[in-house]
């Protein structure tokens, strides 16, 4: 963000330019030139850089300025000049709000494309309708006008008024750019999800940044004319689109005056080198593929480091230890102004996807000023209900209803503005923008100024005042100006929690908010939560079952899409259904195996592996070994990295330090087709067979890279004697197949390959007991040839096909022994898998 | 005589139909595979044509044929080696600035070395002249270009379908995570995808050379030809990509049949325009949400 307001920089320039460049040799119609292509680039940028929206046919605004200015001058008598330029403003704005509105329903590279077929539809329209436009000539005669003692046919005066008018285009843009209007364009280019979320009506900023944009190039398409005193079809070809594209890339897409700098550089290298070649868009063109390639931030980008370098900006680590975490009593903005009474209610929502009922028949009601959990295993149903309540999926059949007001069916934005408070599971900020900015952009979604395009963002005083208290609340007070994306992940959730705040919600939906935290952090976001609870009501998704249990008013439990039991702490505690959904029953319908005595040879050793997802810790130091000829269980509450840790042994989790290794090899650092080879197989959970494809080219992917002789081998008919139902479906599609026979297929596309060790993501779930009994069987065959890392959340069967477990909390191991130990002691069990 | 020329139109249109498919399906393939959209796949296009004017001397009018798709496919090989790899897992629309900019130098690049003129490349005298079939005539190279396409896209179907590459490369358009976990690392099968793609184009640059003046720019309006029919058949679909480019020929055949040549052009950029509207995904392609 510009410190100095660009007008102050812009009138030396301006005044400066027309001298420096005739010194160099050039003229005042090149300095015009400069001047006008700033303008269009400027216009271009306040929708690319600005909000996100790549345009590939600018060209055509700028084009149809030209045209419109062109004809309206040439069709009234004498030499006009404000009507031609205001009538190309007014098509523009008509033209832009028309097709704005059907093309910004769509975002990202279907705009994009969209925007590449109306230009080319746009350039043939001028080409062919020669009747109008003159055709391949174009249109000629234009003059511009003597205004007393102004003569504009001289280039200074031209130059000057052309300027002038910058001028006011620099001066309007920057007070679009820093007002409400602008910061939502800004959140929209962040993360228009969010935008959404905080109940923003995203199309009506973006068709205003459209219809802004188009205008200011019409501008300055209008001015070209009345310079060249001719225009043709071309400034309406995707190459000049392209080459005003290249304008605002090569000076810099984040700068507000980077695309003016784009503009002169154009101007500049093609009047210096084509004295040299008839080529200089060729190195024009190399040099704006270095820049998409090595300096994305443009000129404006590369002066900011530069800057950067030698008049540093405060250091966030230190500002995060200066942060003040004193408690602080809840903003006067959040108290409740409720009743009483429920606030939310859902009656007998169900929802299913093809056959799976993943949601059935779920009575909720949150009553007012209470903290109410929703908790339940993995696979319960709880993320869907979630969603059915937030209004993202529509609930097959039920009602939802906040304050009475029915949320089925109704959009993110809308449902934000009923009430809807939601904080999000993986962090979704606005990366780029400050820590204040993005709390500001959440407190101004509910005032009336938001879509006011004049006034500076910061003259709102009630909006300041809000966001301060904010962030002083939640505790960031001290690290206003830091970019929301170099905070610290514990920074991130609070902050992300202040978003779902500030926009003063009914009622706040929390969506596992304390995942991934360390326990300081984990204690002070749930006081939070728990403060805010005194004022309105909270329902929240929690998988740490301990601070759920200290926390909440009220509990619900959910199992297979039902919910098991709803009341408070106490009674959901010490119910034994509830228990033993997540430790198991101590009893399984499949008989124990026989254990073999398992050698203490090692097959691979882990060691201190450490896995961050961008700032978020998720393995810490996790340690163990795996032996030969054993079948290993990977347990664990939800959330504690028991996924992770095998995708982190193939290779496809960021590992940040430690070690794997297996056989003698060194595993971290190589890519998965490599760590594959060396022996490791796959079933991942939902087996990820492909589809269109048969049982038997599915297996043949699965050995074609992988006969390396690392592992025990496999023939296709010893799979199959493993398998024998797969014999009969080897020429039958992958998706055809029943659930278990699927699995089967995932188990035996794994051991195509050479196999030493086999790896298993959740293979039991969704099959019918005697499948399971079936696969229970093949796998304890299995542990004879190579050895098997199990992770399931069906504890039971886990435990009783498994000889040693390795137990996972919070990314770190926090037990190892023996499989039976657990399966027998329910004690043991519950103090390492329950409480 | 009134029939068989607009026969002979609407044929024409077919044949430019089929120039389509083999520049779009190219443009299909490595969008699938990579998620970038080769906006300087017109460009090759341009360099097959001149690989034609080039070769011709030293090999013949076959010769060129055979050989200067090769070389395009080399240069679509190097091309993802050097520039696509880092732009695969980033926001998409970074891939379209990069290849935006690599059609302008690649246009510039044939410009400085052939100059702006349109070169002078004619039918080899085998190819010339007409065919008849009763009252209805057309011409013999155009007849050949049709059989020459045809049997390029059903040999990139076999391949597609009936061998263990394709097998590969569609299980890695379905999830390349899960394909590398099976020990098969994918990247160089992006460099074969793109060199096929692009050798595709090279070849539809050669086979138009003899028909179409060869200039610098002559990728342009091809490359927004290709698009229409990729967007219109389906981002990722196979068949699709074929139907919508036997459909956007016929409508140009169409138009020229009804005397509105002039329009043609135009009525298929509408049509690109009220698909992605209605319907991005195409005809027959997948929902990819990297791109909503």
């Amino acid at each position: 963000m510009l410190r100095i307001h660009p007008v102050l920089i812009a009138i030396p320039a301006l005044a400066a330019l027309p001298f420096a460049l005739v010194y160099m040799g050039l003229t005042t119609t090149s300095a015009t030139e400069v001047v006008i292509f700033a303008m269009a680039a400027m216009g271009l940028n306040l929708l690319v850089g600005y909000t996100g929206l790549v345009s590939f046919g600018h060209g055509a605004w700028f084009g149809m300025g030209a045209y419109t200015a062109g004809l309206v001058a040439l069709s009234l008598p004498g030499t006009p000049f404000l009507l031609p330029v205001l009538a190309s403003l007014v098509l523009a704005a008509v033209v832009s709000a028309g097709f704005g509105m059907l093309m910004l329903r769509r975002s990202g590279v279907y705009f994009s494309l969209m925007t590449l077929a109306l230009s080319a539809l746009a350039f043939t329209v001028a080409f062919r309708w020669t009747d109008v436009t003159g055709g391949e000539n174009g249109l000629g005669g234009i003059q511009r006008p003597v205004w007393g003692a102004l003569d504009l046919n001289d280039g200074w005066s031209f130059y000057w008024l052309v300027a002038a008018i910058a001028l006011v285009v620099i001066f309007v843009l920057w007070r679009l750019v820093t007002s409400p209007l602008g910061a939502v364009l800004e959140a929209i280019r962040e993360n228009e999800t969010r935008a959404v979320a905080l109940g923003y009506d995203v199309l009506r900023y973006k068709l205003a940044a459209f219809m802004m944009s188009a205008c200011v190039t019409a501008l300055a398409g209008s001015l070209l004319v009345f310079k060249n005193r001719l225009t043709s079809a071309e400034p309406m070809s995707v190459i000049f689109s392209g080459e005003l594209l290249a304008m605002v890339v090569i000076g810099g897409m984040r700068g507000y005056l980077g695309p003016a700098l784009g503009a002169l550089f154009y101007i500049m290298f093609r009047e210096y080198l084509s004295i040299y070649t008839d080529n200089w868009l060729l190195w024009f063109g190399l040099i704006f593929m270095g820049f998409v390639f090595f300096a994305r931030e443009g000129l404006a980008g590369l002066g900011r480091q530069f800057i950067e370098r030698f008049f540093p900006g405060p250091e966030t680590g230190a500002a995060m230890a200066d942060r003040k975490t004193e408690v602080m009593p809840l903003p006067p903005m959040l108290s409740g102004t409720g009743d009483g009474g429920a606030v939310l209610e859902a009656r007998g929502i169900g929802k299913s996807f093809g056959a799976f009922r993943a949601v059935d028949a779920v009575q909720l009601k949150v009553m007012d000023r209470t903290l109410h959990a929703l908790i339940g295993p993995n696979g319960a149903g709880k993320t869907t209900t979630f969603n059915l309540l937030t209004g993202m999926v529509p609930p097959d059949e039920g009602t939802v209803t906040l304050g009475g007001a029915s949320l089925v069916g109704v959009l993110p934005n809308k449902a934000a503005q009923l009430g809807i408070g939601r904080s999000f599971q993986i962090t979704s900020l606005f990366p780029d923008l400050s820590v204040r900015e993005n709390v500001r952009l959440a407190v101004q979604a509910s005032h009336n100024g938001r879509m006011n395009p004049w006034r500076s963002v910061r003259q709102f005083d009630e909006i300041e005042d809000e966001t301060g208290q904010m962030l002083r609340w939640v505790g960031l007070a001290g690290i206003e100006d830091a970019r929301a994306s170099s905070l610290s992940y514990g920074g991130q959730r609070l902050l992300d929690l202040a978003l779902a705040l500030a926009s003063r919600p009914r009622l706040l939906l929390a969506d596992e908010p304390l995942a991934g935290l360390s326990a300081a952090e984990r204690e002070r976001v749930g006081n939070l939560l728990k403060q805010v609870s005194e004022s309105l009501p909270v329902l929240l998704v929690e998988h740490d079952i301990d601070r759920v249990f200290q926390l909440s008013d009220h509990v619900t439990v959910m199992n297979e899409g039902k919910v098991l039991i709803d009341g408070t702490v106490a009674e959901v505690r010490n119910d034994d259904r509830v228990r033993e959904i997540y430790i198991g029953s101590g009893t399984t319908e499949v008989a124990e195996m026989a254990h073999h005595a398992v050698g203490d040879t090692v097959l691979a050793k882990i060691e201190g592996i450490n896995v961050h997802y961008g700032k978020s810790h998720i393995l810490q130091d996790v340690s163990f070994d795996i032996r030969e000829g054993e079948i290993l269980a990977l347990l664990g509450r939800n959330g504690a990295g028991k996924s992770t840790v095998l995708k982190a042994l193939l290779g496809i989790a960021p590992v940040t330090s430690g070690s794997i290794e297996l056989a003698g090899r060194q595993l971290v650092g190589l890519e998965s087709a490599a760590i594959a080879r060396a022996g490791v197989g796959y079933v991942p959970q939902g087996r990820g067979l492909f589809a269109g494809m048969t049982v038997r080219q599915n297996l043949e992917l699965g050995r074609i890279r992988r006969r390396t002789g690392a592992g025990s081998h496999w023939s296709e008919d010893e799979i199959l004697e493993f398998f024998p139902r797969l014999g009969e479906r080897m020429d039958t599609d992958a998706d055809r197949l029943s659930g278990g026979e699927q699995q089967m297929a995932a188990v035996a596309r794994a051991l195509s390959g050479d196999t030493r060790l086999l790896l298993l993501d959740e293979p039991f779930e969704g099959l019918a007991p005697a499948v399971v009994e079936q696969l229970f069987v093949s796998f304890d065959k299995l542990r004879d040839k190579l050895s098997i890392v199990i992770v399931d959340h069906n504890l039971d069967l886990a435990l009783a096909l498994s000889d040693r477990t390795v137990a996972l909390e919070t990314g770190k191991v926090f037990h190892e022994g023996p499989s039976r130990e657990l399966a027998q002691d329910i004690d043991l069990r519950r103090k390492v898998l329950w409480l | 005589m009134q029939t068989a020329l607009f026969l002979s139109q609407l044929l024409n249109g077919l044949l430019d139909g089929f120039y389509y498919l083999l520049i779009a399906l190219g443009l299909s393939l490595i969008f699938s595979l990579g998620g970038i959209l080769n906006l300087a796949h017109g460009a090759f296009f341009a360099v097959g044509a001149y690989m034609a004017v080039v070769l011709t001397p030293y090999v013949g009018f076959f010769g060129a044929v055979l050989i200067g798709p090769v070389i395009v496919a080399g240069m679509g090989a190097v091309t993802e080696r050097l520039l696509f790899t880092k732009f695969y897992r980033i926001d998409p629309l970074y891939s379209l600035l990069l290849t935006f900019g690599l059609a302008m130098v690649l246009e510039q690049s044939m410009r400085w070395i052939f100059g702006a003129a349109p070169l002078a490349y004619n039918i080899p005298d085998i190819l010339r002249g007409q065919v008849f079939f009763g009252e209805f005539i057309y011409s013999r190279y155009r007849i050949f270009t049709i059989a020459v396409a045809v049997v390029v896209v059903a040999a990139l179907w076999v391949l597609l379908n009936r061998t263990a590459f394709g097998r590969i490369v569609k299980a890695g358009i379905q999830n390349p995570d899960i394909l590398g976990t099976l020990g098969i690392s994918l990247r160089p099968y992006l460099s074969a995808v793109a060199a096929i793609g692009i050798g595709l184009a090279g070849l539809a640059g050669i086979l138009m050379a003899p028909i179409q003046p060869v200039h610098p720019a002559m990728g342009g309006s091809v490359l927004v030809a290709a698009f229409v029919v990729v967007v219109i058949g389906g981002l990722g679909s196979f068949w699709g990509v074929v139907w919508a480019a036997m459909l956007v020929g016929l409508v140009k055949g169409l138009m020229g049949a009804l005397d509105l040549t002039a329009w043609s052009l135009a009525s298929i950029y509408l049509l690109m325009f009220l698909v992605l509207l209605v319907r991005p995904r195409g005809l027959m392609g997948e929902r990819i949400l990297r791109f909503e």
